[in-house]
């Protein structure tokens, strides 16, 4: 009798748990938030995240904005962001994308590559702009940007035309033994303030394992999509240290010949 | 019968073990048969009368083959591999001194199928290094059944043929009998040293054999007196058999075989192998009665798994190191029934199998990750099949053999990651499905006297192996190229036929067959020159294809002439030849070679002289950058004895293989190692 009711107690235990992890497996955001802060002349709370902690290279930011009043989320509003580094004698800016208007799953996204990491050079801040409803406000918000433990960023002056180009790999974030995705971002640096997109270059892609100087077959160069956004594939034959070698060339010249990215998998 | 007893005599000395008592029984028998074809004998042993009448009655074709199997297998020194490079239809294509892979009339090991007791067994090596003869020592052989393209392929089909390697087996006895024997032996050439023990326990309802060998080689010495480096092995096998008697004509038998290897130099290749382990089991149900409609039936369980540790570990000047660890298991059934039928016998079997087979490589550098990749991107082949052989008798000199088989055999891979490193060439379809007929009739007919011919003609086939299908950056030292399968070939069918000719008498035994097999969609590396190849060194990457067509065609002969009982003289020739679709030379080919052997008894003492030649290969493959082969005649000395004392049969062998101490290579060898310079051997046995 004894066990029976052991048995039962036990039952009514495990029903009760299950009842309980049901409630509770409402998804959490996949995201890390980054920092808040409030835009007072739009009235709008902002909140700031990543996939993970802000890096050197492309970040896609994810904005989620609430009314100060109702504390509701805002699915429509005008949001563009703008990275600034202060380096106490001079300040400049970083490539940046901004979408849109409309809020996806209550998020706004947009983009940064930040070019170089937070510490005793200089600080970063990210000036939210937000149109909400006929108001308008700015903040300015501290974030702290670390140095990328992948290489996800590169830079070289055009042989061409002398101009500087930022290249970002987003894709592969993962890499994997096979076809992958491989997204470029490239940027031109016009001044101190200003990155705008490029798509004036062609580019060659050449993996290469170098500890043992082969390649992989069968790879696809990126070409231009949208907003400087370059897609290929990029194939894999072996887990290991990998080279993704870009040539870069604006028309006939050659513009740069000299840019990888390592993947260490 | 006198001529039998005299054979009896001859053999007596080598009646160490069961399975001699066999294949003495079964030579009796078979002369028997050949001198007074039809005479019914009795023996008073039941199941060994069996045994007899089946050999008798399906084997008219394979007498010669016994009669070679029976001659080599006497110099209890010999290995496994030994003996069956001296059948004149087998080749070893060598690439250490341990495991040497046997291939039929120049078709290479993808189009022949080597069983062990009719079970499948793949090796678990990308490199071929771990054939499945391997497995089988001397002392747990019981036969070795060849069986080329055209001419039986109730076991399986294939392009070139299948070799079975029955294992020794228990025995039943009214009155229980123990049985043992133990040999120790030496060579020189290698210090190699090896011991093997038997003993055999035959009650009245059951019996039990048990087996073990160990075997320890250094490096040879070639015959210019160079040590060759990475050519050592050690080794222990076991294997145990027993046997159930369920009833008057039925019994059960379990086989369990074990080989552990480690530690084994392949000199011709890159890398060495740390450890090899194969672990084989089988349940057999057998039925067995002459007088009843269905005068065999047989129903096996089997089960295999292999592994194999490849590393460069020991290498000197290697770069980066690499393991390449691999793994194999099989499992399957096969039933087979052999029944009386109009004029003759019908067999028919049905047998399935699966197999897994995955390997990878991973190579180390400091600071990175471990750069790891499948080289068999992990699969599984199922297969399975019906065939039916029907043997009947035409009239007194006329017999024929129709055989037909059909396999299913279905690839897939089994992981992501092996499809994922497919992708990479496009390859998104892994599901792979061959369809194999196989049909061919065999007619022999008594010509004049004693002269016999058979002529046979058939189609047969066989699904490219997961290699050619899915092998990824397997590098192939013999040419020096990456290899990559390809998972869109075609399988390969052939059509072939072959003539024999035998001429058997009580001192002449003769016999000549001439071949010819075109085999369409033939599988061979191509040169793909825009893909890099992934081993350091490697000159490229070929992708496995297939050709329109190769041409294959030969012949062999073989003669065994005994002008007393006291004398026996065998020789052995063979010649193949091998075209691709433009008439170019195919690679490994056996050039012209003879073998020839002279032994003569003397009371318990016999005396053999052995010469062995083999003429220039220049007929080499350009694309495979083959080299040719330098002629060479080789010279062994060996010699037996046999003494008595009170229950135990002692015996000695000994001999000096590679008298002159010539520096040799054989063209199926890879790399240009030179094989074993001269060889003292020493073999001391002990039976009771």
């Amino acid at each position: 009798m004894k066990k029976y009711f052991s048995f039962l107690l036990f039952l009514f235990i495990g029903v009760t748990s299950c009842t309980k992890s049901n409630i509770e497996s409402e998804q959490p955001l996949p995201y890390q938030k980054i920092v808040e802060g409030y835009v007072t002349g739009a009235a709008v709370k902002v909140e700031l995240f990543a996939k993970q902690g802000l890096t050197t290279g492309y970040n896609t930011i994810y904005i989620a904005l609430f009314d100060s009043v109702s504390k509701q989320p805002i699915e429509n509003a005008m949001v563009t962001i703008f990275p600034v580094m202060d380096m106490v004698t001079k300040k400049h800016s970083a490539p940046v994308e901004n979408q849109g208007t409309t809020a996806k799953n209550k998020l706004f996204t947009s983009a940064i590559v930040f070019t170089m990491p937070s510490g005793s050079m200089g600080t970063w801040t990210v000036d939210v702009n937000v149109q909400y409803e006929g108001k308008q406000g700015k903040t300015s918000l501290p974030v702290t940007v670390l140095e990328s433990a992948k290489s996800r960023l590169k830079s070289f002056v055009s042989k061409a035309d002398n101009s500087k180009f930022f290249v970002a790999l987003i894709q592969p974030d993962d890499p994997k033994v096979g076809v992958n995705d491989l997204e470029l971002a490239v940027y031109k640096s016009k001044s101190m303030m200003d990155f705008p997109a490029d798509s004036s270059l062609a580019i060659s892609l050449t993996p290469e394992m170098p500890t043992m100087g082969h390649g992989s077959p069968n790879n696809i160069d990126p070409i231009h999509t949208t907003k400087g956004h370059y897609k290929g594939k990029v194939n894999f034959t072996m887990t290991g240290l990998w080279y993704l070698n870009l040539d870069f060339n604006a028309g006939t010249a050659v513009a740069d010949s000299s840019t990888y990215f390592e993947l260490n998998f | 019968m006198k001529s039998n007893n005299q054979l009896k005599d001859y053999l007596l000395y080598s009646h160490n073990s069961a399975f001699m008592k066999i294949i003495r029984l079964l030579l009796i028998l078979l002369s028997c048969s050949v001198m007074t074809a039809g005479q019914v004998v009795t023996q008073d042993d039941s199941i060994r009368t069996v045994v007899l009448q089946e050999v008798a009655v399906s084997a008219k074709q394979k007498n010669q083959q016994q009669n070679l199997y029976n001659f080599f297998s006497t110099n209890k020194a010999a290995t496994t591999e030994d003996i069956l490079g001296r059948f004149p239809e087998l080749s070893l294509v060598r690439r250490g001194s341990y495991g040497m892979e046997p291939t039929i009339r120049s078709f290479n090991s993808s189009q022949v199928n080597l069983l062990i007791d009719g079970m499948r067994i793949h090796g678990a090596c990308t490199d071929k290094m771990d054939p499945a003869s391997i497995y089988i020592e001397p002392i747990n052989l019981n036969s070795i059944e060849v069986n080329t393209g055209g001419r039986d392929f109730l076991n399986g089909s294939s392009i070139g043929g299948n070799i079975n390697m029955k294992l020794a087996e228990a025995n039943c006895h009214e009155q229980p009998v123990l049985n043992g024997a133990v040999n120790s032996g030496f060579h020189s050439a290698a210090n190699t040293f090896y011991q093997s023990l038997s003993v055999d326990y035959a009650g009245s309802r059951w019996g039990l054999r048990a087996s073990g060998t160990y075997r320890k080689s250094g490096d040879y010495r070639d015959g210019s007196g160079k040590t060759v480096s990475f050519s050592q092995y050690e080794k222990v096998n076991y294997s145990i058999n027993g046997k159930l008697v369920l009833s008057d004509r039925s019994y059960l038998k379990i086989d369990l075989l074990a080989d552990d290897g480690w530690n084994m130099g392949y000199a011709a290749l890159p890398m060495d192998v740390g450890y090899a382990n194969a672990r084989i089991g089988a349940v057999s149900v057998i039925k067995e009665d002459p007088s009843a409609r269905w005068e065999k039936l047989e129903a096996k369980l089997y089960a295999n798994k292999i592994k194999h540790f490849m590393d460069d570990t020991d290498r000197p000047n290697v770069t980066i190191h690499m393991d390449m660890p691999g793994e194999s298991i099989t499992t399957g059934f096969y039933a087979e029934g052999t029944k009386k039928a109009r004029r003759g016998k019908l067999s028919l079997r049905a047998d399935a199998s699966a197999t897994t087979l995955k390997a990878s490589m991973t190579m180390h550098q400091p600071g990175q990750s471990p750069m790891y990749m499948l080289t068999w991107p992990d699969n599984r082949q199922v297969q399975s099949g019906v065939a039916a052989q029907y043997a009947m008798r035409i009239d007194s000199i006329t017999q024929l053999i129709l055989n037909a088989r059909t396999d299913i055999s279905a690839y897939s891979l089994t992981s992501q990651m092996g499809k994922d490193q497919l992708a990479v060439f496009n390859y998104t379809d892994d599901n792979n499905h061959f369809y194999i007929p196989s049909i061919s009739m065999q007619v022999s007919r008594r010509l004049i006297g004693k002269l016999k011919a058979a002529l046979s003609v058939g189609i047969n086939g066989r699904s490219p192996s997961a290699s050619e299908l899915f092998g990824f950056y397997l590098f192939n030292q013999f040419d020096g190229y990456d290899y990559i399968g390809k998972p869109t070939l075609e399988q390969e069918t052939g059509m072939l036929t072959d003539l024999t000719l035998s001429y058997q008498q009580q001192k002449w035994k003769a016999q000549a067959t001439a071949y010819v097999s075109r085999v369409k969609n033939y599988i061979i590396g191509r040169l793909t020159p825009d893909f890099s190849a992934m081993t350091i060194g490697a000159k490229g990457v070929k992708q496995y294809a297939n050709i329109d067509h190769a041409v294959l065609a030969g012949a062999e002969a073989s003669l065994v002439y005994e002008p007393s009982t006291k004398t026996q003289f065998v020789t052995t020739v063979k010649y193949a030849f091998g075209n691709d679709d433009l008439g170019k030379p195919l690679p490994m080919i056996t050039p012209l070679r003879n073998i020839s052997t002279l032994r003569q008894f003397f009371g318990n003492l016999w005396l053999q002289g052995e010469a062995e030649f083999a003429a220039t290969q220049n007929r080499v493959s350009k694309v495979a950058d083959e080299k040719a082969t330098g002629s060479f005649a080789l010279y062994h000395f060996r010699a037996g004895y046999k003494q008595k004392v009170k229950n135990l049969d002692c015996q000695l062998n000994a001999g000096i293989e590679n008298i002159f101490d010539v520096h040799y290579r054989e063209h199926l060898d890879w790399g240009n190692i030179a094989r074993p310079g001269r060889n003292l051997y020493l073999q001391l046995g002990f039976a009771f």
